[in-house]
């Protein structure tokens, strides 16, 4: 993919299908290096699925023989002297805390480094497209942090749905300006 | 023209050949996967420099006929055993990826 941000879409819509109530999207840069973390309350993986979904040829769709998003994650992040890992506890196995937690690190100098792009847009289409999921989205960096979390703006717009085309226009300029604060 | 027979026309090195009398019609370059994934095309032969168990994934997914690894680019053993597998052929040229199309292009 020629943006990470499309990478970060791919895997949370993984969350979505596991049937996630809570997503977290954590970004935290350094001078050099970028940690991508997603976490969600989902259903989880068994054991012997976990270990087969870095292979390009396990999936859970059931149109095609291969599924791509986390083999492409992994090559993403492997390709910058980075690193990548999963963990998941299967609900039958852990009834009261289950998910799964996918994190890859990248070294931001080298040269096959894809850029981070259009966080945002990936950030404002999850939200709009599962609007009842809490999305807790952060990104840290040495010049500072932008915050949202969906359980927020729902405390402040009560009634009104999340997916209103109104408050997603008002997501995506509260983010932009956030952005721009620590430009 | 077959793999087969384009990869002895060619001077090309076999990597893997199980399915190779597949006709080859069309090239497709590229290296970014995802984006091959999208735009290759069935039995068209594959030029890339990548060379990781994604490939044969992305060959089964678009059904190109073979991949081609241009500069001499080598596999590891699960990566070939994979593609033995899956039925992907993959042939091996000494060329960078545009002299690898020139010569190709007089057979397909």
């Amino acid at each position: 993919m020629k943006e990470l941000s499309l990478n970060i879409l791919d895997i949370a819509k993984n969350s979505v299908k596991a049937g996630a109530t809570v997503v977290s999207i954590t970004l935290t840069e350094t001078d050099n290096m970028l940690t991508m973390a997603i976490a969600d309350d989902g259903c989880g993986m068994k054991p012997d699925f976990l270990e087969r979904v870095t292979d390009p040829f396990s999936t859970t769709r059931t149109t095609r023989k291969v599924g791509m998003g986390i083999p492409f994650l992994k090559l993403a992040a492997e390709q910058t002297g980075g690193s990548f890992s999963i963990t998941s506890k299967h609900e039958s196995d852990f009834p009261d805390a289950h998910g799964t937690v996918t994190t890859a690190v990248f070294c931001k100098d080298s040269i096959d480094f894809t850029p981070l792009g259009d966080v945002i847009s990936s950030v404002t289409t999850l939200i709009q497209g599962s609007p009842g999921i809490r999305w807790v989205f952060t990104h840290t960096t040495p010049k500072g942090d932008v915050t949202l979390d969906t359980d927020e703006l729902k405390a402040v717009l009560g009634d009104v749905p999340l997916d209103n085309i109104e408050v997603i226009m008002w997501i995506r300029d509260y983010l932009k300006e956030a952005y721009a604060e620590i430009a | 023209m077959t793999v087969k027979e384009l990869c002895e026309k060619c001077g090309f090195t076999a990597v893997t050949l199980p399915e190779s009398d597949r006709e080859v019609r069309g090239c497709y370059i590229g290296d970014l996967l995802s984006w091959v994934m999208g735009r290759a095309e069935a039995d068209e032969a594959w030029i890339t420099i990548m060379s990781n168990i994604n490939i044969v994934a992305v060959a089964s997914l678009t059904d190109v006929a073979c991949i081609i690894l241009a500069e001499g680019v080598t596999l590891e053993d699960d990566v070939k055993n994979t593609a033995e597998t899956k039925g992907i052929n993959i042939l091996m040229s000494g060329k960078a990826a545009y002299e690898t199309a020139l010569t190709i292009s007089e057979f397909v």
